[in-house]
């Protein structure tokens, strides 16, 4: 199965950054280059999704609308590991009917209380991993398993980005238009800056 | 595995798509009691829905019986949870080990994925290297093992096997079981 | 001055190098294969074959073929670094941690592994894929290269060598052969050459190729860090780590690092080490592999 999506996550000391790619494609053509495929779930977690077309923002958005049902009711705030083991029930029920979601997740939280970063791997089969960084996807895991250690802050975070990225542009054979990046902080979650215009040469 | 007076029960760490590691830290055994654990290899997704699952049964039980649940029983409430799925089963092989506090003997047991109890006196494999496991606890195993020499045994059974397993490896996690103590223990397993 | 008289005195047919056309002339005037592979006794052998052992379509197939690997060179300032992993499995079974995927492509009786510390002469060829493949066709091609350089008077180039691997594996297109094959050497005409060939019959000339079930991995250290102009120690220790990234996250490469350095001379052993060891001097002393855990 050719990949045609990108997610990456990465944690750092008190951020986590999650990027998403912003091409829609259907068959032979890009429909959309400015997509976002992320949805905020509450002030502190948010989600990357990729899969299949339509599965995906329903998911999300289905997600996005229990968390804040949730907090609505509760008056609190779910934790990023509370919303994880949510979801990950939610798309493991729906494994098993007769219409499955087919949408794989990345899962970026502050705790409010501990104020630990959570980045949660999800795939389409509900398998749930917690995880210092993610990538669905191939090329970028080896690099950050390199690059990568717990204590990085924000700048570097964005520098190991760029690294993946610059990675992705050289050897994925699709043109994924860029990525879409949110830092999520105790302050809540933001769209970052990113350069995503870089031209980076093959060896 | 089974010892004198003690059981161990180990797994290792991967989490993997096909080829692709995921993540290196995804212990698969559950505790449910303080000398019952339950050991789940099989389909990522159903090891972390099937070991939510019989959480929320054993709190129940436990908060209608006010008792800890016996490995026996919890061995019982395995096998009729997955005969439930008889038609569509979860992609998982469960161990379960335990000491029963009850007559202080040592209970294991290991299931087919739709619920079949496969009772054992020494030793119970499940896996993508459980061929490989057949072979070193055949070679290694003896009965009445003290504790550590029982850790020892179960930890190069582990070790050896996955070495010769492709899909599993990357460390391992070792719990041994006696009647009031348990000791967990990390293995640093070749990651490759 | 002196230059110009080592140009000079040196025997004229040394620095010559062959068009193209000339080394496919030469190439497609070799003997005609005399090779006689018995085939299946079926209707259409090769769909057979493929049948019987394609263990990813068919995992019950009934013969497994040694498959899985990461191996990877690329072309520096000093030369041309090669590394591989060395696991061979049959489905999910490791069936060796000790295999040696690079293979010479030196003068028959030179290409063993002798204990020295002198460049040996010649080519390197690397093995992903069919194992036995791979090792049968880079024996058959020392064999053409020692004929070369006994024709010849000269070391064969590494693009003639690599075009006569090239046209077997694209006269056998279609037989379910499997490899995936990188030559590497240093001649006087070329300089560093590297050509990645595989079973479809494609022939690329390079600075740097990732092949195996565990490429992208290896691409994914070395292309972040790789420079021409990197030292020779530079150049083996990315080789080395992109190596063991790959071993790490991919599941059917593993084993040991298997280094060799590549130059003008010949082909230097830098070491066929236990990655186990290595992983965790690198976790541990550079913070590297932050995911594994070592501690409860």
């Amino acid at each position: 199965m050719l990949q045609r999506e990108v997610l990456l996550g990465i944690t750092g000391k008190d951020f986590v950054i999650v990027a998403a790619s912003k091409a829609i494609m259907r068959g032979p053509t890009i429909i959309k280059a400015q997509d976002d495929k992320t949805r905020q779930l509450n002030r502190h977690t948010m989600m990357a999704f990729s899969g299949e077309a339509g599965d995906t923002v329903q998911f999300a958005e289905f997600i996005q609308a229990n968390v804040q049902l949730y907090s609505m009711r509760n008056d609190s705030e779910l934790s990023p590991s509370a919303v994880a083991n949510f979801v990950r029930g939610e798309l493991a029920s729906s494994l098993r009917s007769r219409s499955p979601y087919t949408v794989n997740l990345l899962l970026g939280g502050m705790d409010p209380h501990t104020q630990q970063p959570h980045l949660y791997w999800i795939d389409y089969l509900a398998s749930l991993a917690r995880v210092p960084y993610a990538a669905h996807g191939y090329y970028c895991l080896s690099l950050l398993d390199k690059h990568h250690n717990p204590e990085i802050d924000l700048a570097q975070g964005m520098k190991l980005l760029e690294m993946c990225t610059d990675e992705l542009k050289r050897r994925l054979p699709i043109d994924y238009k860029g990525v879409l990046v949110k830092i999520i902080t105790k302050d809540g979650v933001k769209e970052a800056d990113f350069d995503n215009d870089k031209i980076v040469r093959s060896a | 595995m089974v010892g004198k007076d003690c059981v161990a029960i180990a797994c290792d760490l991967r989490l993997g798509m096909q080829a692709l590691t995921i993540s290196n830290n995804f212990p698969k055994i559950f505790n449910y009691a303080p000398s019952t654990y339950l050991g789940l290899t099989g389909l990522a997704t159903d090891v972390n829905t099937v070991s939510d699952l019989f959480r929320y049964k054993v709190n129940m039980y436990r908060l209608r019986e006010e008792r800890h649940i016996s490995p026996q029983t919890l061995a019982n409430l395995v096998s009729s949870s997955l005969y439930e799925k008889r038609f569509g089963p979860f992609f998982v092989s469960p161990v379960i080990a335990g000491i029963n506090h009850t007559t202080g003997k040592p209970f294991i047991c290991g299931f087919d994925s739709i619920g079949c109890i496969d009772f054992a006196k020494d030793f119970i494999v499940s896996g993508t290297a459980s061929d490989q496991l057949f072979g070193t606890c055949e070679g290694l195993w003896e009965p009445d093992l003290g504790p550590e020499d029982l850790f020892e045994t179960i930890s190069q059974a582990l070790l050896s096997a996955v070495d010769r397993d492709a899909l599993s490896g990357w460390g391992a996690q070792v719990y041994i079981i006696e009647k009031d103590k348990v000791t967990q223990r990390l293995l640093k397993g070749r990651q490759d | 001055m002196d230059k110009l008289v080592a140009q000079y005195s040196r025997p004229s047919h040394q620095n010559d190098f062959y068009t193209e056309e000339e080394q496919t002339d030469m190439t497609g005037s070799l003997p005609p294969l005399s090779l006689k592979f018995a085939l299946p006794p079926v209707a259409n052998p090769s769909a057979f074959l493929r049948a019987m052992t394609d263990d990813h379509s068919n995992p019950s197939c009934p013969i497994k073929l040694a498959h899985g690997t990461t191996t990877l060179a690329f072309r520096f300032q000093g030369g041309i670094i090669v590394c591989t992993d060395s696991r061979a499995t049959a489905g999910n079974w490791i069936a060796s941690q000790t295999v040696k995927k690079v293979i010479p492509v030196s003068r028959l009786s030179r290409g063993e592994d002798k204990p020295s510390n002198d460049p040996t002469p010649g080519l390197l060829g690397t093995m992903a894929g069919g194992a036995a493949d791979c090792q049968y066709w880079l024996r058959y091609l020392s064999q053409q290269c020692t004929l070369h350089e006994i024709r010849h008077k000269r070391r064969i180039t590494v693009a003639a060598a690599s075009k006569i691997l090239a046209n077997l594996t694209y006269a056998y297109k279609g037989y379910g052969l499997s490899m995936g094959t990188m030559l590497a050497g240093v001649t006087p005409q070329e300089g560093p050459a590297l050509y990645y060939i595989d079973s479809d019959g494609t022939r690329l000339p390079g600075n740097l190729f990732c092949v195996g079930s565990g490429q992208t991995f290896a691409y994914g250290v070395l292309d972040a860090n790789y420079r021409y102009d990197l030292s020779e120690k530079e150049a083996l220790d990315l080789g080395r780590r992109a190596i063991l990234a790959a071993m790490h996250r991919d599941a059917y490469s593993g084993g040991f690092i298997n280094c060799y350095h590549v130059t003008e001379a010949g082909w230097v052993h830098h070491g066929f080490d236990d990655m186990n060891p290595i992983f965790w001097k690198t976790k541990l002393e550079s913070g590297e592999f932050s995911n594994v855990t070592s501690e409860l």
